[in-house]
C-alpha cells in the first residue's frame, strides 16, 4: 500500500500532458453532445412548438355539447301549445356502487317497484360497461326526484338523468299539426350530411316538430373540458352557450281548435277554420288524434300496427291527405261555371221531379219527392241534384274542371304540411289517359254534383269556400304567423300570399253567397243545424258517396257498415255580410253534411263569435251589400 | 490517514456544491408537479426523494474525511459486493413491470445496478491506476477490465435493464479510451465492438427492446403502442415552447399523458412546465457541474484521482446525454434516467456519492499524500 501511494505523487509530466490534452477532448466531445441537445430542444419547443403544442391541445381537449333549448310552439293569441319539460330518469351506474344489494333495496322503497323490477332492468344492461349508466326507471314525477336527492347519500351510485322532452300542454290536441320527436335515424343523419344534426339528437319527426325544425331546434352550445388521459372530466374550459331555439306562434287559435276537436268528438275526419281575408288557419284538426304520450323515444312496433290498421286511420293527416269526392260543396263550383259561362242565368229554372232521365238511365235528386221548379238560389239552398245535372250537361267536364281549378281544387294548397294531396278534378282528357276510355256523358252529370272522379281535401273545400266568402281571391294556407327568437324578437312575420282569383264577377259570388246563407236559414236548407242566433252564416252540406250499392241504398243509414257509409261535408262562412271566418268539417263515414258536420261547425262559429263579438266592429261596415240575403 | 485534516475544510469546493444543490432542488420541484396528482405514487414518492437526499449529502460529509485513494485498496472487494448484489437481485429480487432489479431490505428497495455502475468506474480507475505502464495497453492487458465491465453487464442484462447495461460498457469505452490505448489495441476493440452489433440484435435483444428501437427508428408507425412514450414525451417537450406552460400547468405531465414523468420522462415535465428558456437554465446548471467535474480531473493531485473523476463524470454525462436525448426523441426509449434528477433512491444516492468523491478529489489536490 505504501508503496502504491509512493508512486501517485510521481507523475510523468508528458503523460500528466496527455492526459489533460484528452481530458480536453473529452470537454470538446462532451460541449458538442451538449450542443446537439439545445438544438434539438430549440427545434422541438421554437420550431416545431406550435405544433406539439396543438397536439398537446388536441389532447387533453374534449368537446362536450350543450342541448340547446327547443323552440315553443304558441297559438296566435300566444298561449303556449309545446314547451319543453326535462325528463327525469333513474340510472344505475355500476361501477360507483360498492353496495348494490342494500342500495336497491333502498332505491325500490322510494320507486314503490318491486326489488326484481330494479334487478331485471339490471340484468339487461349487464354488457354495458360499467361506468355506463343504465336506466331503471324513466320519468319519475318531482316527489320522487327529491326523494332520491335527500337521500342520495343512501344511494352510492344511483343518479338522475336529466333528458329534454316535449310537454304537450294541451295532450293530444292538433296532433298532426304540431307532430312529434324522435331519435334521429341514420337515414335522417345521411340525409343531412354536413348539417347540424348528430347521432342521439332529437328530430322533428311529423308535422311543425318536423317541417319546422331548422327553427326549433336552436344551436348547440359547445362546452371544451379538460380531460386526463382515461377521459375523465378534470375541469371546464370555456363553452359556447347554445342558442334556444325559436319560438313558433301559430295562427291557430287553441280554442278554436278544442272546440272543434270537443264537437267532433270520437268521429273520425277534419275540421279546418281560416280567416277568409289572410289565409290565416284558425283550427286544423284531424281525427282521430295520434297518440303523441306514446311516440316519445319513438314509436313501439305494437302502436304502430295498431295505428296502421285502425279503419279510422289515424295515421293520415286528413285535411291535407285526406281525398274525399265533395259531394254536393262542388255545386258551388258548378253554379259558378254556369253563372259565367252563361248556360243559366240567376232566373233560370228547372223543374226537378226528383230525378233526371239522361241516355237509358235515372239520375236521382237525392229529396226523392222533387223540388219542383227551382232557380239558382234554392239549387244551391235546398242542394237540389237535378238542377246541377242540368247546369253541368251544359257546361261538360272540361268546363267545370277550369272553374274548380280557379278556386284551388285540383291542385296543391301550398300548405307547410307534408304529404299533402293535390285531389282529382276530372277532365276527359284527364280520363282518357288514365283509363283509356272517352268520357261518357252520364259522368259529367256525376261530377256536376261532386260525385264521381272527383276527390278535393277539406282544406282545399275550406279555403273555396273563403274564397267565395271574399269575393274570389284564392289565398295560401298558413298556420305560422311568426318566428321569433329566444327574446320575443321577429325572426319572420305572417305575410297573407294571394294563390289566384277565381274565374267569375263579384256579382255571381254575390249570388252564390245567397243560396249559401239559404242553406243556412232557410226552412228549407240543407244546413238548417248551423243556423245561429246573432251571426249569419252562409254554408253548404255535401255528402261524399263511398260506394253506391243498391243493398245499402234500401236500408237506413245506421245498418250499413262504418266503412260503407258515406263522409258528410259542411263548408260555411260567417259572417255573411262581412266574412271573416270560413269552417269547413269532414266527418268520415257520418252519413249526411246536414246532421253530422253543420252542428260540429256551428259548435267552432260559436266560440269563435264569443271570442271576437260582432258588436266590437263598427256597425256601419257591416251593412250588407246588397239585399238578397234574407230568402 | 483517517485522521481528519481541518485545513481540507478551506478546499472544500463550494461551486460545486452549489451547483449539485441547485439541481436536487429543481429535481425536487419537479418531482413535486410530476407526482402530486398521481394516485399510485403521490406525495410520498417527493418525500422520499427529499429522505433521500439528505441521507445522500450525510454520505458526502462522510465520504469527504476519507482520502480517495481508500478506494484503490477497496475496489476489488467493492466489485465482489456489487456482483453479489446484483446475483441477489437475480435470485431474491422483486420483479417489477416484467424485470427483476430490485432487493427489498424493508426500509428501502435497493437497486444494485446502480452501485454497480460506479463500483466499475471505481475497479477500472484503480485498475488502469496500478497497471499502467506508460507505453499504451496491448490488448491482453486489456483482459481483465474487459472481463470487469462483461460481467456485470451480462447481469444487469439478465434483469432485464438494456440501459443501465449498456452503461457499463459505455463507461468502459471511455475510461480505457481516456488511458493510452496502442493503436492496434483500438482498432480490434472498435472493429469487434461494431460486428457485436448485428449479433447482439439477433441473439442479446429481447423481443421487446427490438421494438423499442424499431419503435425509434419510426416512431409514427405506432402511436398507441410502443411509439406512445416518445410520441407524448415529444408533444409534451414542444409544447412547452418559449416559456412553458408554467409550474404545476403542465397538461400532459398532469393529465397523465405522459408516462413514466417521476423517473426517466422527468425532463420533459420540467421542459413543458419551464419551456424553452427554463430548460436552458436547468441544462446550464446540469452541464455546468459536469464540465466542472472535469476541471476537477484535470486539477486532480494524481492519476488515480483523475482517472476516478473522470469516470465519474463520464458515468454522469453519458446517462443524462442519454436520457435528454431519449425524451427528446434522439434516440430510442432504452430506461436511462436522468441522474441527479429522477425519482429512484438507489440512482440519487449512487450519483451523491460519486458527486462526494469528485468532492473528495477536489479537496485533495493541493495535499501531498503522507
Amino acid at each position: 500500500m505504501a508503496r502504491g501511494l509512493g508512486n501517485i505523487t510521481k507523475m510523468d509530466p508528458a503523460e500528466l500532458k496527455m492526459l489533460k490534452t484528452r481530458i480536453d477532448i473529452a470537454t470538446a466531445i462532451m460541449i458538442a453532445l451538449i450542443a446537439i441537445l439545445v438544438v434539438r430542444l430549440w427545434h422541438l419547443q421554437i420550431r416545431k412548438g406550435t405544433e406539439y403544442a396543438q397536439q398537446s391541445e388536441n389532447n387533453r381537449t374534449r368537446i362536450q355539447y350543450i342541448a340547446a333549448p327547443r323552440g315553443n310552439v304558441l297559438d296566435r293569441n300566444g298561449e303556449i301549445i309545446i314547451a319543453n319539460r326535462p325528463l327525469f330518469n333513474v340510472v344505475w351506474i355500476r361501477e360507483d356502487a360498492p353496495h348494490p344489494d342494500e342500495v336497491l333495496k333502498e332505491l325500490a322503497k322510494i320507486l314503490r317497484l318491486d326489488i326484481s323490477v330494479l334487478l331485471e332492468r339490471i340484468r339487461a344492461g349487464a354488457d354495458h360497461p360499467r361506468y355506463l349508466p343504465t336506466r331503471l326507471k324513466e320519468n319519475i314525477d318531482w316527489e320522487t326526484l327529491i326523494a332520491i336527492e335527500n337521500n342520495a347519500f343512501r344511494l352510492p351510485g344511483v343518479q338522475i338523468e336529466v333528458v329534454p322532452s316535449r310537454d304537450y300542454r294541451y295532450g293530444e290536441m292538433a296532433s298532426h299539426l304540431v307532430g312529434y320527436l324522435g331519435e334521429i335515424n341514420p337515414e335522417e343523419l345521411a340525409a343531412n350530411k354536413g348539417g347540424p344534426y348528430m347521432q342521439g339528437d332529437l328530430i322533428g319527426k311529423g308535422g311543425i316538430e318536423k317541417q319546422f325544425d331548422r327553427y326549433l331546434r336552436g344551436e348547440k352550445g359547445q362546452s371544451f373540458v379538460e380531460v386526463d388521459v382515461r377521459g375523465f372530466v378534470q375541469k371546464r374550459l370555456r363553452a359556447h352557450e347554445a342558442v334556444p331555439g325559436n319560438d313558433l306562434q301559430l295562427t291557430v287559435d287553441i280554442a278554436l281548435q278544442e272546440a272543434a276537436e270537443t264537437a267532433m268528438a270520437d268521429r273520425a275526419g277534419a275540421v279546418v277554420a281560416m280567416e277568409v281575408n289572410t289565409g290565416r288557419i284558425l283550427a286544423i284538426t284531424s281525427l282521430p288524434a295520434l297518440p303523441l304520450h306514446e311516440f316519445s323515444g319513438g314509436i313501439p312496433a305494437d302502436v304502430w300496427q295498431r295505428l296502421l290498421n285502425d279503419i279510422k286511420t289515424p295515421l293520415i293527416n286528413k285535411p291535407v291527405q285526406g281525398q274525399y269526392p265533395p259531394g254536393s260543396t262542388y255545386k258551388i263550383v258548378t253554379a259558378l261555371a254556369g253563372l259565367n259561362e252563361k248556360v243559366v242565368t240567376p232566373d233560370t229554372s228547372f223543374f226537378c221531379s226528383g230525378s233526371l232521365k239522361f241516355g237509358n238511365r235515372s239520375y236521382g235528386c237525392w229529396k226523392k219527392g222533387g223540388h219542383g221548379s227551382v232557380s239558382l238560389h234554392r239549387a244551391l239552398a235546398e242542394s237540389c241534384d237535378v238542377y246541377f245535372y242540368q247546369v253541368g250537361q251544359k257546361l261538360g267536364p272540361d268546363v267545370i274542371a277550369r272553374y274548380a281549378n280557379s278556386l284551388g281544387l285540383g291542385s296543391k294548397t301550398g300548405i307547410t304540411m307534408e304529404h299533402e294531396k293535390a285531389g282529382n278534378i276530372p277532365t276527359a282528357a284527364w280520363k282518357l289517359k288514365r283509363f283509356r276510355e272517352p268520357w261518357q256523358d252520364g259522368e259529367t252529370l256525376s261530377i256536376a254534383i261532386g260525385q264521381g272522379f272527383n276527390l278535393t281535401t277539406p282544406l282545399q273545400i275550406c279555403r273555396m269556400t273563403a274564397a267565395v266568402a271574399n269575393g274570389g281571391t284564392l289565398y295560401r294556407p298558413q298556420f305560422i304567423a311568426a318566428v321569433k327568437d329566444s327574446t320575443g324578437a321577429f325572426v319572420s312575420q305572417f305575410q297573407p300570399i294571394v294563390d289566384g282569383t277565381a274565374l267569375g264577377t263579384p256579382r255571381m259570388l254575390e249570388l252564390i253567397r245567397d243560396g249559401l246563407a239559404g242553406a243556412v236559414n232557410e226552412p228549407h236548407g240543407t244546413a238548417t243545424a248551423a243556423k245561429m242566433q246573432d251571426v249569419l252564416v252562409a254554408g253548404k252540406t255535401g255528402t261524399a258517396q263511398v260506394v253506391r250499392l243498391a243493398i245499402f241504398q234500401q236500408t237506413s243509414e245506421s245498418n250499413v257498415p262504418y266503412k260503407y257509409r258515406d263522409h258528410a261535408w259542411f263548408t260555411c262562412f260567417a259572417p255573411f255580410d262581412k266574412p271573416q271566418i270560413a269552417v269547413t268539417v269532414l266527418v268520415e263515414h257520418g252519413g249526411h253534411g246536414g246532421s253530422a258536420a253543420a252542428p260540429v261547425a256551428k259548435a267552432v262559429l260559436t266560440r269563435y263569435f264569443e271570442l271576437h263579438p260582432l258588436a266590437s266592429v263598427p256597425p256601419a261596415e257591416t251593412e250588407p251589400a246588397a239585399p238578397a240575403a234574407t230568402p | 490517514m483517517f485522521r481528519f485534516d481541518r485545513r481540507l475544510l478551506q478546499n472544500v469546493d463550494w461551486v460545486l456544491v452549489g451547483g449539485v444543490l441547485l439541481v436536487t432542488l429543481m429535481a425536487l420541484l419537479n418531482l413535486y408537479s410530476a407526482t402530486r396528482l398521481n394516485d399510485a405514487v403521490g406525495l410520498t414518492a417527493f418525500f422520499k426523494q427529499f429522505y433521500f437526499n439528505l441521507m445522500g449529502f450525510g454520505l458526502i460529509l462522510l465520504i469527504v474525511m476519507v482520502d480517495y485513494k481508500a478506494l484503490i485498496a477497496l475496489s476489488y472487494p467493492l466489485y465482489i459486493l456489487g456482483l453479489l448484489l446484483l446475483l441477489a437481485a437475480m435470485i431474491f429480487g422483486e420483479t417489477v413491470a416484467g424485470s427483476q432489479r430490485w432487493i427489498d431490505l424493508g426500509f428501502f428497495r435497493l437497486q444494485p445496478s446502480e452501485p454497480a455502475k460506479l463500483i466499475l468506474v471505481i475497479t477500472l480507475a484503480s485498475y488502469y491506476y496500478r497497471k499502467d505502464t506508460g507505453k499504451g495497453f496491448t490488448l491482453p492487458e486489456l483482459f481483465v477490465p474487459i472481463l470487469l465491465a462483461l460481467i456485470p453487464f451480462l447481469l444487469i442484462l439478465k434483469q432485464p435493464d438494456l440501459g443501465t447495461a449498456l452503461m457499463c460498457l459505455i463507461v468502459f469505452a471511455s475510461m480505457t479510451l481516456f488511458v493510452k490505448l496502442r493503436w492496434s489495441t483500438f482498432a480490434v476493440l472498435a472493429g469487434t465492438a461494431l460486428a457485436a452489433i448485428p449479433l447482439a440484435w439477433k441473439f442479446f435483444l429481447k423481443p421487446y427492446q427490438r421494438q423499442r428501437i424499431e419503435t425509434f427508428l419510426n416512431p409514427e408507425s405506432d402511436p398507441l403502442g410502443s411509439g406512445y412514450h416518445i410520441t407524448q414525451s415529444k408533444i409534451a417537450v414542444g409544447s412547452g415552447l418559449k416559456f412553458g406552460k408554467g409550474y404545476l400547468h403542465g397538461t400532459q405531465g398532469q393529465l397523465d399523458f405522459l408516462p413514466e414523468r417521476h423517473t426517466d420522462f422527468a425532463f420533459s415535465v420540467w421542459a413543458e412546465e419551464w419551456g424553452f428558456f427554463g430548460s436552458l437554465v436547468f441544462m446550464a446548471c446540469y452541464f455546468f457541474v459536469l464540465l466542472w467535474g472535469l476541471n476537477i480531473a484535470v486539477t486532480a493531485r494524481d492519476k488515480f484521482g483523475m482517472l476516478l473523476a473522470f469516470g465519474i463524470v463520464a458515468l454522469l454525462f453519458w446517462q443524462a446525454f442519454i436520457n435528454m436525448a431519449m425524451v427528446m426523441g434522439l434516440l430510442p426509449v432504452v430506461g436511462v434516467p436522468l441522474p441527479l434528477f429522477s425519482y429512484g433512491g438507489s440512482s440519487l444516492l449512487t450519483n451523491l456519492i460519486g458527486i462526494g468523491l469528485l468532492i473528495n478529489i477536489r479537496m485533495r489536490r493541493f495535499m501531498v499524500a503522507t
